[in-house]
Order: structure tokens, then sequence, then C-alpha cells
């Protein structure tokens, strides 16, 4: 704890470690990320709170893949300040990504890797039981195929690999970037029940999608375009 | 985990990728055997002036394959954003340039292995006189160019870089390598190895200052 009578100490603590009562699960103020000279996000201000279910739709270019990375410290704000689970987001980010866990529409597999031995290799980054390998395969439909080089896959059977690395951990915070991208129905509901169970646990989640049949777990909606957040709308406005 | 742990588990995964696609070795050691007997051929059939020039010939030959290595080691990372994976992970960072480093080691020295012996059997190389030196100035400026080739291999990903800058940054941080590796050959290989000890100090000097370096900035180079 820093001491009341250091100023410095006490901002240095606010920016870098948790917020004393109940910080935001994301909190951004004007947040702007330029890539070149084009924005792909301007000025965004959003606060979301633990337990949220947060849906982000757009058309594509809107900018929400570049808000998710963001949040997941990804990317760096180009300008503008913001923190996520209480950890801010350029100082608190190791922190961050500890708690988080980014689930986007690339897959970040291994091609010459077996699905087991990505999920394998994911769990020696994060410190995870192996053990949970099979299991986490079989939950996804992919039992049989979890011994093939990820590079035969299709997309759709990628995706799911991506959903089983995801479901290895019970991070604070979920992102899910165009989750349902390739999957089919089955596969899409493996992702709708990760998403229920985060919601029932308490966590928190961010979907950003184009699927207008998904979603409908979410708390909240938020709209973007043009690299904006656009004023929320109400239930009956979404519908 | 530890750091060692990690390390090990970013190289074991580097080289399961390569044993299964041989990627690296499937294009650095044709272009090495074809790079050395192009320049066998066009120096004649002098054995002196092939002595003189095997030890040179033969470390451009690794130093050309290596660059070839380094950008292979990264493409992996890169095919389906997995690189990103790397840095939201909560592993060490200087984890993946020593692990990244370590299996690029092993890939060039099974490419050296293969083509050491070709060269002295072509350029009439004598092996056999330091064979110590000569393992040491290999291994050493092995160590050396993965490091320096696995620091800013990294750079190739990044979406700020362009593929062409690679050479421009390695190639001149690889010239003490390139010297003191000839040097040290061309000792050992004239029965001199006895005093190959400055040169093959001047390698574990560059291979300790670019691993320290790297530990210390891969993780701000692999950041946004």
């Amino acid at each position: 704890m820093a001491s009341l009578t250091d100023p410095d100490a006490l901002v240095a603590e606010r920016r870098s470690g948790p917020e004393e009562i109940a910080p935001p699960a994301v909190r951004l103020s004007a947040v702007t990320r330029v890539f070149g000279v084009a924005p792909a996000l301007v000025r965004a201000d959003l606060r979301v709170e633990r337990g949220e279910v947060l849906l982000v739709r757009g058309p594509n270019g809107a900018g929400k893949s570049t808000l998710l990375r963001v949040i997941a410290t990804a990317l760096s704000p180009t300008y503008g300040s913001g923190s996520v689970l209480g950890f801010d987001l350029v100082t608190g980010r190791e922190e961050i990504r500890r708690r988080i866990e980014l689930l986007g529409h690339r897959t970040r597999l291994y091609e010459d890797l077996t699905a087991k031995e990505n999920l394998r290799f994911a769990c020696t980054m994060y410190g995870l039981d192996p053990g949970e390998v099979d299991p986490v395969l079989r939950r996804v439909g992919l039992a049989g195929a979890a011994g093939e080089r990820v590079r035969g896959y299709s997309q759709g059977m990628r995706q799911r690999v991506a959903v089983a690395r995801a479901l290895l951990r019970t991070p604070e915070l979920l992102l899910l970037d165009e989750p349902y991208a390739g999957l089919d129905e089955a596969g899409k509901d493996v992702v709708d029940v990760a998403i229920l169970a985060a919601r029932a646990e308490g966590r928190t989640a961010v979907l950003a999608t184009h699927d207008r049949t998904r979603g409908s777990m979410a708390t909240r909606t938020v709209f973007m375009d043009g690299g904006r957040l656009l004023p929320e709308l109400g239930a009956a406005e979404v519908r | 985990m530890t750091l060692l742990g990690q390390t090990v588990a970013v190289a074991g995964k580097d080289l399961r990728i390569e044993a299964r696609g041989r990627y690296a070795l499937g294009a650095v050691l044709p272009f090495a055997g074809t790079l050395l007997v192009a320049f066998g051929l066009s120096l004649g059939p002098g054995r002196t002036l092939l002595q003189q020039t095997a030890p040179g010939l033969l470390w451009l030959a690794v130093l050309f394959a290596s660059i070839l290595a380094f950008r292979q080691a990264y493409q992996a990372e890169g095919e389906d954003g997995a690189i990103e994976g790397l840095l939201l992970s909560p592993i060490d960072k200087a984890a993946v340039f020593l692990g990244k480093a370590a299996a690029v080691t092993l890939e060039l020295l099974v490419m050296e292995a293969a083509v050491v012996p070709i060269v002295a059997a072509m350029f009439a190389l004598s092996l056999g006189d330091a064979p110590l030196v000569l393992v040491g100035a290999f291994v050493l400026g092995t160590i050396g160019l993965a490091a320096v080739g696995s620091l800013f291999g990294v750079l190739v990903e990044s979406p700020r870089a362009r593929e062409a800058v690679f050479p421009l940054l390695i190639l001149p941080l690889a010239t003490p390598v390139l010297v003191a590796g000839v040097k040290a050959t061309e000792l050992a290989a004239t029965g001199r190895g006895g005093q190959a000890g400055s040169w093959l100090s001047l390698l574990v000097a560059f291979d300790l200052v670019v691993l320290g370096v790297g530990t210390l900035v891969f993780g701000h180079l692999l950041e946004d």
C-alpha cells in the first residue's frame, strides 16, 4: 500500500495496481488507435461492469476487432487511457493478460502441430494441467481428430481447437471476436455454452459478432461504425 | 514454470515443427551446397587457392543459410497469428527469444555437420589438425548468429516492419561472428589452432552480449 503522504506512489499504484473498490471489468476513456495515419478506433469511451455479457455489433471495418485487441492488450492505445479488471492498459498489461482470454478470428494455431500438441503447448505457456486437454477436445467434438496436424483441418475445425484452448482456462474476462466464424451450429452452441457458463459464474464477456442469430445471452449491446462506438440503443431499438 | 522450462518448451515446439516440415533444412542445405559447389568450380583446381578461400566461403554459406533459417523460425508464428498468442501468454518473453535461438542453433549445426565434410573434401580443407578449435568456432559462431537472427526475426512479423529490412539488420551485426569464425577456422585448418584463442574469446563475448541484450529487449520488440 502506498503511503498517503506520497502522492507519486499513490498515482503509481492507481495506474498499475488493482483499484480498491470493485473496479469495472473494462473502462476505456477516449481511446484512439491509429494504424499509420488511419484511425481504426476513435475516442472510444466504454465501461463494462463485472458479470456483464456485452455484445458489440457493427459492419466490417467498424473497429470491433481493434476494440477487442486493445482491451486484450494486444494493441496499445495511440491516445487515451483505460483499465481492464482494475489494471492499467499499458502499465498493467502483464496482469491483464493473466486474467483474460482472447478468442479471435485468427486461431493462433501452429499448422504443423496436432490439435493436442497445440493445446499442450498452451498448457505449458499458461502453467495449466495438460490432463485437461483430452476432456476439452472431447467437449468441442474433436477427440477423433486430435492427433492430426492442424494444417489439414477445415476452418471450422480450427475454430473448434481455438475454442477448446479458451475452455482450458477460466479467465475473468472473455473476449470473443467473431467466434462463430466457420463453425457449424453444433460448434456455435459450444461457444454459446462457454459464454453462458462465464455469465453464470459471474465472469465477464465481450462478444463481437456479425451473426444476428447469436448473442441472445448478452446483457447489453453496443454498436460501432467507422471506428466509433455509437450511443447505446434500448432493447426495443436493437430488435 | 521457470525461464529454462519455458525456453525448452518453445525450442521443443519449433524443433517439432521443423522436424515435421523440414522447411529450414529443406531450403538451407541445398542452398549452402549449391553455393559452395559454385564457388569451388569458379575458383578452379588450384589447391592453395581453394584451401585459402575455404574458411571464408564456408562461413559465408553458413551466414546466408542462417538467414533462411531465421525467416523460417518466425514464419510458423505468423501463419495464423500464433505470435499474438505468445505475446498474450503470461510467459517470460525472453523464453521465446532464447527458445527460438536454441532451436535455430541446433538446425544450423545439423546443416554445418553435413556441409563441412563436403567442403573439406572439395577444398582440401584439413579438419583433423585442431578439431576442438573447429568445433568450438562453429558452435560459438552459430550461437551468435542464431541469437542475432532470433532477436531481429520478430521484426519481420511486426506490422510496422518489412521483410527487406531483416538482412539489412542482420548482416552488419553478424560481421564480428563472420570475421572471428573465418579466422578461427583458418587457424584450425592450418595446424595453428593454438593461436585461435583470441578469436574464440571474441565469439564467446559476442554470444554473451547478444544473448544478454536479447533477453532484456526481446519483450519490447514483441510488443505492439
